[in-house]
């Protein structure tokens, strides 16, 4: 179990040297002839009604071919949002809608011989909007007399559209009101968090044409390539065996890409033109009509007796979706269930939902899913609550956190979109991470001592989180392995691996299984023709779910080897057989032969069969990966200014598969938190247009912002997944807004309750707070 | 117009807009490896070296480098003979989407050049205008001062 | 994308008084292109004529004497790295331009760009102000130095459709006499400036002889804040003066609310770094 060759061990990214050198990998470096170039009309309102729409003088501008609206396109309601089938998400979305619902909405769409043709032809598609009333608050969305932004009748799966309730959720274990009456200390405060933008440096980009067999071929840039030809196959009324679905190397997804934006316009216009289609959002499309991060609104009721066991917890959260349902009511599902069983002490426990539209940006997923907004929240209380039991915030956190061997009946009462799957805990280094990232932040040195220097206050906080590997009893991958005859492997696969490195780690769990090195893994991913299913790339479900059906196969293929093998030696059973070095050894009789020639000996000698199997993964486990982070911030007192100066990311994920991919995964995730703590925000004027779609006023990090960052892995073994491992790639973004809220507190004594915690904020709260 | 460059040791000439900016004319005539789309210098994916220096491509006009060396992520290695760079992003984990990738080698090159031993501080900032989501930066900043002992090693052969 | 659809033609000329010329045959629709960053992140499509200043070896940093002479050509980045910059004014201005916006961008954007431009948050506008510095306009017959007030009067965007941007002169400071520092309010570290300010003060032993205070990105351009001139003349450095000072600066300082941020913010950030600055100058 621990003398792996392959597991663990430094291993370069199967695709890196390729990308380091610039090789066309990814959908936009494919550039065929006669592509057509289009652009997307949007809509200047909120909300409106489209009373007219002429496009003939579009129509008739040079280079263009075709103008897409309401009137000419099918008329088929579905969800954008990526996921499994049925979806937990509204139909509440068409290709084109007579209806606007947010600036940046789409009214029209043309297709044309150059960008620049169909950008001026935009400007002649003359629109008559009938404007109506909108909202934008999700608390003022959802109350009597609020304009209905959803009163299509085709509508389904939306809790109560006359409402503006794209979903709700309650589930109850014991009885909360009776649990607080018994806590000896009750805390309730509440957080908002902010709309936010994943900006993966490559916008959404699709490239849609017909093969030569007429079949139509989407080359797009998707977490999920099975989910967009089924919805794709929805939206244009055509049979999913009509469309192929490819995704080659993608420049970055965190979740904005687990939806199906570009892809329908594209093959429309392919279908019509039969010519190859180019659509690519620019940086400022990217931020207003692709997909966000839903802003919450968390309120979080603790009581805990004077032990300091927690007794009873209420969880409320007010999500705004946004114009369209998509991934809301999963997210909001997620804000409790990757929360609530970490503190499964408490008896009493009470998670109420509401998904609010309003007539803004659409909200989807992204990377943390509701559990970073509802961290946000509940790690900063868990803080208040060990300030009035006069106790250290992380020996309450110490007290009370789920344990290896326990579970919590959040597990089964909260699944996404229907009942969860009871968990029990099999891997926990909880308290390991708490020692260890205490000491390397020198949190009992440092924490609740005043500590200035002139106008700048030092202050320490943490954080605890667990989050998930995939999604139980729903999520499914599969694999299809087979052998060539120089002793390598075709790995062909469904999972996404959108930069993460998950082809990296296929490769390494083929290798480990066949006793080979990951170079003689050739991996092939993420093609409705050529690989088997696989959700995509959502929910931490790589390692897990797509790595378990690798594991799978690869074990399927063993055994056929060892078999052949065992005809080769003469011997009766494989028990004693290893494979080692590229060679099947019998421990007994010392007999070996190397996999090249039980490869040349099965293709093409005797007994000639492929050695190949395909397994697929689907599990009732989940396992949480755990996180413990620290962070050291520096606040001027005068300006507001928080500067972070070393963050401590404590963290387990079982067996690392990849140590460096683990550490990538573990810093991109925190750096992306601290901005999204720090300065992310999206600003909006009255009329709901997003005033800062561009990187010069929404700011993400550069080199520059960094702090001092220490990783560290607490290695567990986790029995459910692939060699021990369980994910890692979400759960390090919900550290930071609870982790700087909370050092802010040691440092000035003032708690925001809004993020981003901008200067501007800080001030204000110093201010108030004399 | 005609515009000429030497782009990796090549002449290439090619028909412009005179209001083009480069990373447009160097996509279109097959140069891929390039990237970016911000169009406002922000992002630093279209990074290409013009006369060695670094600069973001969408923002550059064309015709304003007429004659100019280009120096793209093709001019300092091969998937087969990589440049040390190149070789070091790939040890040390920072290539992840690898989007942003050729922009941050390019700009680390070109501190190299004048700068072979540079502190964490002068990485950072050589690095400055080449935007990750997906690395948090440590290991690019790892990769550099990993690709500086490579060459000095290089260097006693 | 293309975004400057309107151009036809585009010229490289060899010397002031060819650029001139062509400048001023079509004024209207001509641009002259610095390190042209602006002209093509903010494209106006009417444009037809780009005159590019590339040939005019304007790309020079020279210790003139008393005077360090940059050319208008010269790029942030071949400011940071001049020689006749390096200690200037203990190393401060090649500090000030080592952090403003990327790498990438600090290798484009030209000291006369930045000048013509006057982007609202230009820190290179806010520094020479702070500097007092001199900029030399040409039509190529004939040079005239004005001070940077000056070739900010009104319609100076016409003037430049006259005369280019030729050279930017600093006056070199007996740092025992003269303490310059200037600071920048921003989001992360590679942001354009929220508010930025600069001071230039002349002392006589302890006592401010005389001072400039400017203040940009606040966020309209930088304006020489004269009240705060008049304030500080005569006074003695102290830590009192720094904290009155400070609370005059938050007091007067003429601020606006954008996107970015609010009025009442800038002019507090203005007072702190007044305050700090005064502070920094009993240092030395």
């Amino acid at each position: 179990m621990s003398d792996f060759k392959v597991i663990g061990k430094k291993t370069d990214k199967i695709d890196a040297m390729a990308l380091a050198t610039g090789q066309p990998l990814f959908v936009d470096d494919l550039q065929l002839p006669d592509t057509l170039q289009i652009k997307i009309l949007y809509s200047p309102y909120a909300h409106a009604i489209i009373e007219d729409i002429d496009t003939s003088e579009a129509e008739k501008y040079p280079g263009v071919k075709m103008v897409l609206t309401y009137k000419n396109t099918p008329h088929i309601i579905h969800t954008t949002a990526g996921q499994g089938w049925p979806e937990p998400s509204p139909y509440d979305t068409y290709m084109f809608d007579k209806k606007m619902r947010f600036v940046g909405d789409r009214v029209a769409a043309v297709a044309a011989e150059t960008e620049e043709q169909a950008a001026e032809a935009l400007k002649l598609i003359k629109v008559k909007y009938k404007v109506l009333p909108a909202v934008f608050d999700s608390e003022e969305a959802i109350k009597e007399g609020a304009p209905v932004i959803h009163d299509e009748p085709e509508i389904t799966g939306a809790y109560d559209p006359k409402r503006n309730l794209a979903a709700h959720i309650e589930i109850r274990v014991g009885d909360v009101e009776k649990g607080f009456e018994e806590s000896d200390v009750v805390v309730e405060e509440t957080f908002e968090t902010q709309y936010a933008q994943h900006t993966p440096i490559e916008p959404h980009v699709t490239l849609t044409y017909l093969d030569e067999y007429g079949r139509l071929v989407i080359r797009t840039s998707t977490q999920v390539p099975f989910h967009v030809r089924r919805i794709v196959a929805q939206a244009l009324g055509i049979p999913v065996q009509k469309i192929r679905v490819v995704k080659p190397r993608i420049g970055g997804g965190f979740g904005t890409k687990q939806e199906i934006i570009l892809e329908e316009i594209c093959s429309y216009v392919t279908l019509k033109t039969k010519r190859p289609a180019r659509l690519l959002y620019t940086r400022e499309e990217e931020f207003i009509s692709a997909r966000t991060r839903h802003p919450f609104k968390v309120k979080v009721k603790i009581g805990a007796k004077k032990d300091g066991m927690l007794h009873a917890i209420r969880l409320y959260t007010l999500s705004n979706t946004g114009a369209y349902g998509s991934h809301g009511l999963t997210v909001a599902s997620n804000a409790g269930s990757k929360t609530l069983p970490l503190y499964n002490k408490a008896e009493n426990v009470e998670f109420v939902a509401d998904i609010a539209y309003t007539n803004l940006p659409v909200a989807g997923a992204y990377r943390g899913y509701g559990a970073t907004q509802s961290y946000a929240a509940l790690e900063q209380v868990i803080d208040m609550v060990a300030e009035k039991l006069g106790m250290d915030p992380l020996e309450l956190r110490k007290k009370n956190h789920i344990r290896t061997g326990e579970t919590s009946p959040i597990f089964k009462a909260l699944g996404e979109g229907r009942e969860g799957v009871t968990q029990y805990i099999q891997s926990c280094a909880l308290d390991e991470l708490l020692e260890k990232g205490a000491k390397e932040i020198g949190w009992f040195e440092k924490h609740g001592k005043e500590r200035r220097n002139g106008s700048k206050v030092y202050g320490i906080g943490m954080s605890m989180h667990m989050q998930g590997s995939g999604i139980p009893l729903i999520d499914m991958g599969a694999a299809t392995l087979k052998m060539n005859e120089d002793g390598s492997f075709n790995l062909l696969y469904g999972g996404t691996d959108l930069g993460t490195g998950l082809d990296t780690i296929a490769a390494q769990i083929v290798a480990e299984t066949l006793g080979i090195k990951p170079e003689q893994v050739i991996v092939y991913a993420s093609d409705t023709d050529m690989t088997p299913f696989d959700v995509g790339a959502y929910a931490s479900s790589g390692t897990f779910v797509s790595g378990g059906a690798v594991l799978k196969a690869a074990l399927k293929v063993r055994d056929q080897i060892l078999e052949v093998a065992k005809e080769k030696f003469g011997e009766f059973d494989t028990k004693d057989f290893i494979l080692e070095d590229g060679k099947v050894i019998s421990l007994k009789s010392g007999k070996n032969i190397t996999l090249s020639e039980i490869a040349y000996d099965t293709l093409y000698v005797k007994n000639q069969h492929q050695i190949a199997a395909t397994g697929s993964f689907v599990s009732p486990y989940s396992p949480p990966p755990f996180a413990v982070h620290f962070v050291e911030i520096e606040v001027d007192e005068e300006t507001g200014v928080i500067k972070p100066i070393k963050y401590v990311a404590a963290v387990d994920c079982g067996k690392p598969i990849n140590p460096e991919l683990v550490k990538g995964q573990i810093i991109g995730a925190l750096v992306n938190g601290l901005s999204y703590a720090l300065t992310e925000e999206y600003i909006f004027s009255d009329s709901g247009r997003m005033l800062n779609p561009n990187f010069m006023d929404y700011k993400i990090p550069s080199t520059r912002d960094i702090p001092e960052i220490k990783v560290i892995l607490a290695e567990t073994y986790e029995p459910t997944g692939p060699y021990g491992a369980k994910s890692v790639a979400e759960i390090n973004i919900n550290g930071p807004i609870p982790a700087i809220g909370n050092a802010l507190y040691d440092a000035l004594k003032i708690r925001l309750h809004k993020s981003p915690y901008t200067p501007e904020r800080v001030l204000e709260a110093i201010k108030n707070k004399k | 117009m005609k515009v000429k460059y030497i782009i990796n040791g090549k002449e290439e000439e090619y028909e412009i807009h005179p209001g083009e900016v480069l990373l447009d004319v160097l996509r279109r005539n097959g140069h891929t490896e390039i990237k970016g789309n911000c169009y406002l210098g922000t992002c630093g994916a279209c990074t290409v070296l013009i006369d060695g220096v670094p600069h973001t491509s969408c923002t550059i006009l064309a015709a304003k480098v007429n004659g100019k060396e280009i120096t793209t992520i093709k001019g300092i290695g091969e998937l087969d003979s990589p440049h040390p760079l190149q070789q070091a992003f790939v040890k040390t984990g920072a290539v992840q989407c690898g989007f942003c990738t050729p922009g941050a080698i390019l700009s680390a090159y070109a501190l190299l050049k004048k700068n072979p031993d540079p502190t964490e501080e002068d990485i950072k900032k050589a690095l400055d205008g080449n935007l990750c989501r997906c690395t948090g930066y440590v290991q690019q900043i790892e990769a550099v001062k990993f690709a500086v002992k490579l060459l000095k090693e290089g260097k006693n052969e | 994308m293309l975004k400057l659809k309107g151009v036809e033609e585009v010229y490289y000329p060899t010397s002031v008084k060819e650029a001139v010329d062509l400048l001023r045959k079509n004024k209207d629709v001509t641009e002259v292109v610095g390190g042209g960053l602006d002209i093509s992140v903010l494209p106006n499509p009417r444009i037809k004529y780009l005159i590019f200043l590339d040939k005019l070896n304007l790309n020079y940093v020279k210790d003139a004497g008393e005077k360090i002479k940059i050319g208008a050509m010269s790029s942030i980045t071949d400011m940071i790295n001049a020689e006749p910059l390096k200690d200037y004014l203990h190393g401060r201005v090649k500090g000030i331009l080592s952090e403003i916006a990327t790498e990438l961008l600090r290798n484009q954007i030209t000291v006369g760009g930045s000048l013509g431009k006057r982007e609202p948050y230009s820190d290179i506008v806010t520094l020479l102000y702070g500097l007092n510095a001199k900029v030399v306009l040409s039509d190529g017959e004939w040079d005239e130095e004005l001070g940077i007030n000056d070739l900010y009067r009104e319609n100076f965007r016409k003037g430049l459709k006259e005369r280019i941007i030729k050279e930017v002169i600093l006056e070199k400071y007996d740092t025992g006499k003269f303490f310059f520092s200037m600071k920048r309010h921003i989001r992360n570290a590679t942001d354009i400036a929220l508010l930025n300010e600069a001071i230039l003060i002349e002392k006589d032993g302890n006592k401010i002889k005389n001072a400039i205070v400017a203040v940009g990105a606040r966020p309209k351009p930088a304006y020489l804040f004269r009240e705060a001139t008049e304030f500080l003349k005569g006074k003695e450095l102290s830590k009192e003066l720094a904290e009155e000072f400070g609370k005059f600066v938050e007091s007067n300082v003429e601020t606006g609310t954008d996107i970015r941020t609010t009025a009442e913010y800038r002019a507090h950030i203005a007072g702190v770094f007044a305050k700090r600055i005064i502070l920094e100058s009993l240092e030395g």
